[in-house]
């Protein structure tokens, strides 16, 4: 009689696994709880599955022409190329795969992704509510920052999306502050999501700085500091793919990375990981079209900060012609303005960035620089395994010149440096590559200047437009 | 499946315009170039008679004749059965570990495809078939290509592993050759995995042979040429196993072809 009373008080459904899925999306197969339990809870509709690979219903072409598209559910793929076929021994027919997301458990047509869809658990604790400052940051905002931190509160707090369009160097991650609290403080789970690991190693140590007292999560690859029940995420957008609508608010960093990443995946899973109608605040220095017309037109409400925190003007970037220089590095020499320019800034003692188009020029320039014995200098790029120690030492000026593709144009913040570009015309480099390069310089009050030069072998539309983009930000910046 | 990107890397492989190529609709999936450069090919003529080793990367003092101590240890050790000889295309490396990392245990199967006109070369050369049309009619041969006198077993994967991974590598591999496959042989399950064992561990007799023989093939194989194919000829000690489990069927002879040497 006690007995069954108790069973009846009981949840009916099982806390761990409750803790485990909520906001989350797994395969079945990866659930670490035995398959009766699932089925028992799949059978009381705790658990919702659904096939992994859906065929795609787009558009009647697809129809008529009678290729057969799939969309992965757990990626977002949909490119023919990236499906895989093999008859399976489970479902003992030939099966779709897809090979988008393979590193994270293949996803096949009979396979299910199983999401919670039964009462959210219960949150312990949450301390930091109480405190009368969440927000432990000392700084101070400047007029337009402050206006914008409040503009960005209000909308999100009534569930609108915002956009900030700020110069490199204008503050942003500060502006942010204040409606994070906000959200902290209803209880609310928010999310930062970077498209890179660079990124998210940066800000990090910022946020955890300024919320003391609040337990925040840095997702990525290798990473250390994963809370699963942080209130305040910082990840990489790949991170992100095991959510599902979990998250109250996001804000996207640079936002315009994505299609460098040249993959929808990325942005399929930040919309997947927020809660439907989720207010989303994009920061970038340089919209992308689609964010740029919504918010000319008024359909996407935002600011613009044409001003950095310290009050100076951008770095306008110089062109400097430097010849065939694909020629002269593959015959083992650097373009001599080039050369010039780095024995300039190495005898007055400078640090600086060269950005370069591809991996396999970085190496030879990197080599080509360091038998010129100048300085220490050090080559990174997407695939190095000391990639972040590298960074570090560069940070803390150990190694003077850092040569680098296009992973370090943005969020790297490093004071007094100052950027080449080698090869500036190639096509890698676009007008917003080019203006995340400029804004790499100048970023503290104490060394607003600095130079960015485009070293190229004949001047592109993109170069041009780079440098009307800052000149124009300028102007508007009242300079 | 287009061929026209690297199934390694992702990568457009730009192969260069060929006669054979110019009139097809799709290229077969394959490695790009510089995927494919990072393989370490064996050369058949500089390999281990037996085992099919790769003998310029071995050391001198462990090869005698064309034979590698490995295989005259076999030899010694009276456990060789009717096994013959075994073939593999590759020698392992840093690219074909990854290849197979991303093949078998990211199950990737499509990666089995990559190989197939290695694979089919392989098998020609393994079975002595001489690959042109028109030599096999000057010597007044056969003009088909299935030769009846080889059945090609590949090695079959335990049930629960076969679940858990949802398709056997070998089967994927066999089926480049496009040939009647015969699965002759049933694993049994809870047998730990090769991959996790050392060689000592590798090489001791296990009490009993994880295969058998499913007695329905076996009136297939007797008198026929058996060809066991698998991913990887590490100890060789999986493939003499399955032999062994073959011999009662009353085989001609066994051999075996596998994609890499490790």
């Amino acid at each position: 009689m006690l007995l069954s009373r108790k069973d009846n008080l009981s949840p009916a459904y099982d806390e761990h696994l409750q803790r485990y899925l909520f906001g989350r999306e797994c395969l079945v197969e990866e659930l670490p709880f035995s398959e009766e339990i699932i089925k028992r809870h799949v059978r009381k509709r705790f658990i919702t599955l659904h096939p992994g690979i859906e065929p795609a219903t787009d558009g009647l072409m697809a129809l008529l022409s009678g290729t057969k598209r799939w969309v992965c559910r757990r990626c977002g793929n949909t490119d023919p190329r990236e499906f895989g076929y093999c008859s399976c021994s489970r479902c003992g027919k030939t099966c779709v795969y897809c090979r988008h997301c393979l590193n994270m458990g293949v996803v096949r047509a009979c396979s299910r992704l199983a999401t919670w869809s039964g009462p959210a658990p219960e949150r312990t604790s949450l301390p930091w509510r109480d405190s009368s400052r969440i927000c432990e940051w000392t700084g101070t905002l400047s007029d337009v920052q402050e206006k914008v931190a409040d503009d960005l509160d209000q909308y999100q707090s009534e569930g609108k999306s915002f956009l900030i369009w700020a110069v490199c160097g204008s503050g942003k991650t500060e502006i942010m502050f204040r409606a994070l609290e906000h959200a902290l403080r209803l209880g609310e789970r928010a999310v930062l999501a970077t498209p890179r690991t660079d990124v998210v190693r940066e800000l990090f140590p910022r946020f955890k700085a300024a919320f003391p007292k609040v337990p925040i999560s840095a997702l990525y690859a290798g990473s250390e500091d994963k809370d699963p029940e942080a209130p305040f995420v910082i990840a990489t957008t790949h991170q992100l793919i095991r959510f599902y609508r979990y998250f109250d608010r996001v804000f996207i960093d640079e936002v315009d990375a994505f299609p460098y990443h040249y993959d929808p995946m990325l942005e399929y899973a930040v919309l997947k990981s927020a809660k439907e109608k989720a207010p989303i605040a994009y920061l970038t220095a340089t919209p992308p079209p689609v964010l740029k017309s919504a918010f000319l037109s008024g359909k996407l409400p935002g600011a613009k900060i044409a001003r950095r925190f310290h009050g100076y003007p951008l770095p306008v970037p110089k062109d400097c012609w430097a010849g065939n220089w694909r020629k002269l590095v593959g015959q083992g020499r650097l373009p001599e303005s080039f050369n010039q320019w780095v024995r300039a800034k190495m005898e007055s003692g400078k640090q600086i960035f060269v950005f370069v188009p591809s991996v396999t020029l970085l190496r030879e320039v990197t080599e080509l620089l360091q038998k010129r014995g100048l300085a220490r200098v050090a080559g990174v790029h997407a695939e190095d395994p000391d990639r972040h120690t590298k960074v570090m030492f560069f940070r803390e000026g150990q190694i003077r010149i850092l040569v680098t593709t296009t992973i370090l144009e943005r969020g790297v913040t490093i004071s007094g440096v100052e950027a080449a570009v080698l090869g500036a015309d190639d096509p890698i480099f676009d007008e917003r590559a080019l203006v995340q390069i400029a804004g790499r310089v100048g970023r503290s009050a104490s060394q607003p200047a600095g130079d960015v030069i485009y070293f190229h072998n004949g001047r592109t539309l993109e170069m041009i437009r780079a440098r009307r983009h800052i000149e124009q930000m300028n102007s508007e910046g009242g300079f | 499946m287009n061929g026209d990107r690297c199934l390694f890397c992702r990568k457009l492989r730009e192969e260069p315009l060929h006669f054979r190529t110019l009139l097809s609709p799709e290229t077969p999936p394959g490695l790009c170039r510089s995927c494919a450069g990072k393989l370490a090919p064996i050369d058949p003529r500089r390999s281990c008679e037996r085992c099919g080793r790769d003998l310029g990367r071995l050391d001198g003092r462990l090869v005698h004749g064309n034979i590698c101590r490995d295989c005259e240890r076999w030899a010694g050790s009276g456990r060789n059965g009717l096994f013959g000889k075994n073939r593999s295309l590759y020698s392992y490396n840093e690219m074909m570990k990854e290849i197979i990392t991303a093949f078998k245990f990211r199950s990737d199967a499509v990666m089995a495809q990559a190989f197939r006109k290695e694979f089919r070369t392989a098998y020609r050369r393994l079975i002595r078939d001489d690959p042109s049309l028109w030599i096999r009619i000057r010597k007044g041969g056969r003009l088909f290509r299935n030769d009846p006198s080889h059945v090609i077993i590949p090695i079959p994967l335990s049930e629960e592993r076969l679940q858990q991974r949802g398709f056997n590598q070998a089967v994927l591999l066999t089926e480049n050759l496009g040939r009647p496959i015969t699965e002759a042989l049933i694993r049994r399950s809870g047998e730990e995995k090769q991959s996790k064992k050392n060689r000592r561990q590798r090489l001791k007799i296990p009490r009993n042979n994880p295969f058998t023989l499913d007695p329905q093939t076996a009136s297939s194989i007797a008198g026929k040429k058996v060809i066991l194919v698998d991913d990887i000829y590490t100890t060789g000690a999986t493939l003499r196993l399955a032999a062994a489990a073959i011999e009662p069927a009353a085989p001609l002879s066994i051999d075996s072809l596998t994609l890499v040497h490790g």
